[in-house]
């Protein structure tokens, strides 16, 4: 489904992403972590070209991101992506924020777009707050209404980009319940987060990455089970046992 | 002269409000027209495209290097010679104006469209935007309800500006009330009135830019 082979990436002279490779394959949901600035965030988006990348092949369905003759905007209308800061419009209502690519991009009618969007809200559990203003909201709320955003455009695919790390700590499980649901609905994912928590009960594979490389590619049981690096064995026990 | 002779004005008042009237849709007009090719300059300059770049900045850097008087002459004479044809003084005015004015607008256009946070456009490239979509429906939406008071400010500028229209014998308000003046000998009292009118009427629109100012960053 997303195939990563040798990618690598620079800002000027710094490397960003060196020789990643790895895969996602279909119904499967890969955790990504790792310490800040380690690179998890661009290689995610680089997934649905956001973010270009120098070196490498990153595939999608077989469709390649980075080639020139790739028509981005309707590759990335079959990937979901949801961003760490939710990025709702402000200036559109919950509902208005989930009709908008459905109407413009897929040519749903306003009609077929609203009860879309209305259904899905309703599985986020927000039924009601459609006709609300992104400001009239609270994060865990937002970033529901982003993840209902996401789906409308019946993706292969989704990309979540540190979903709940702007989030207030009691916000956080409504989001993660959000996303295990999914999951279990066998949507295909790739999940950049620290939240240890979730990686063990959903994940099938944890990624870990520091300065750039992915240094450990594993199952879930063998990556909190045992994890070969030492990178990767320091960064769990600082963020296990606080 | 005896005293200050309301009946000056008031006998005058049909044909000075003509001159308003032409002062308001010379403005209207301009703002609207500059406004537009402002943002397409504003576009331009933000794009990755170096020649756009290049077209956008040297754009906004000649029309601002220049007195807008000399524009409106230039424009006066010019444009009748590239048209082949008579053009009449509100036509050539209204393109001096838009030309000008553009340069100015795309500079508030320009930091509106920086306000608004990367991750938006991102957020509409995700969802299978492409740039024009996401710069329409996202972006310039933003920008502009931001910007919005900047945008009024330039735009009671631009009001007070049209009276240098004087310059190419346009009747604007300005120049009406300067004919009346000559005419009827009554400098003192069409100066004084002139000059309340663009008072009130630009300081009431600031007042009022003022307040919503701060309701847009309440």
């Amino acid at each position: 489904m997303i195939d990563i082979q040798n990618v690598s990436k620079w800002y000027g002279h710094f490397q960003v992403l060196k020789d990643c490779t790895s895969r996602v394959d279909k119904g499967e949901v890969v955790v990504i972590c790792g310490p800040s600035g380690s690179g998890k965030s661009t290689l995610i988006k680089c997934v649905n070209g956001l973010e270009p990348f120098q070196e490498g092949v990153i595939t999608v369905n077989g469709v390649s991101v980075g080639a020139a003759e790739t028509d981005l905007p309707k590759l990335r209308s079959h990937i979901g992506m949801v961003f760490q800061n939710f990025e709702l419009f402000p200036h559109k209502r919950a509902i208005e924020n989930i009709t908008l690519a459905q109407t413009k991009v897929l040519g749903r009618t306003p009609d077929e777009a609203v009860a879309r969007g209305q259904k899905l809200l309703d599985r986020v559990g927000l039924g009601d707050l459609g006709h609300k203003y992104p400001s009239e909201l609270s994060g865990g709320q937002q970033q529901r209404v982003a993840i209902a955003r996401a789906l409308a455009m019946d993706p292969i695919a989704m990309l979540f980009d540190e979903p709940t790390s702007a989030l207030d700590p009691e916000m956080i499980n409504e989001v993660l319940d959000v996303m295990q649901e999914l999951a279990r609905d066998g949507m295909t994912m790739m999940v950049v987060t620290h939240e240890m928590g979730f990686a063990r009960r959903v994940a099938d594979r944890v990624i870990f990455m520091d300065e750039g490389e992915i240094v450990e590619d594993a199952t879930k049981d063998d990556f909190f089970g045992t994890p070969r690096s030492e990178r990767a064995q320091l960064f769990l026990s600082k963020i296990l046992h606080h | 002269m005896t005293g200050f002779d309301f009946g000056a004005i008031v006998n005058s008042f049909p044909y000075l409000a003509k001159g308003m009237q032409l002062s308001l849709l010379l403005t209207g007009l301009s703002a609207l027209g500059s406004i537009v090719l402002g943002t397409i300059l504003a576009l331009m300059r933000l794009s990755g495209v170096r020649l756009f770049q290049w077209v956008g900045a040297t754009w906004v850097n000649f029309f601002r290097s220049l007195p807008l008087l000399l524009v409106i002459f230039w424009f006066y004479f010019l444009v009748p010679v590239i048209a082949q044809r008579q053009v009449d003084a509100f036509q050539s005015a209204l393109i001096g104006f838009v030309l000008f004015e553009a340069a100015y607008y795309c500079e508030i256009m320009r930091s509106g469209i920086l306000s608004i946070s990367r991750g938006q456009a991102w957020a509409g490239y995700a969802l299978g935007l492409r740039y024009s979509q996401a710069m329409r429906f996202i972006v310039l939406p933003q920008a502009f309800r931001n910007m919005l008071p900047v945008l009024l400010t330039q735009t009671i500028i631009l009001f007070q500006d049209t009276s240098l229209v004087f310059v190419v014998g346009l009747a604007d308000f300005m120049t009406s009330a300067v004919t009346v003046a000559q005419r009827d000998g009554r400098l003192f009292e069409l100066y004084v009135f002139c000059a309340l009118v663009y008072f009130v009427m630009c300081y009431g629109a600031s007042l009022y830019v003022k307040n919503l100012q701060k309701k847009i960053h309440r």
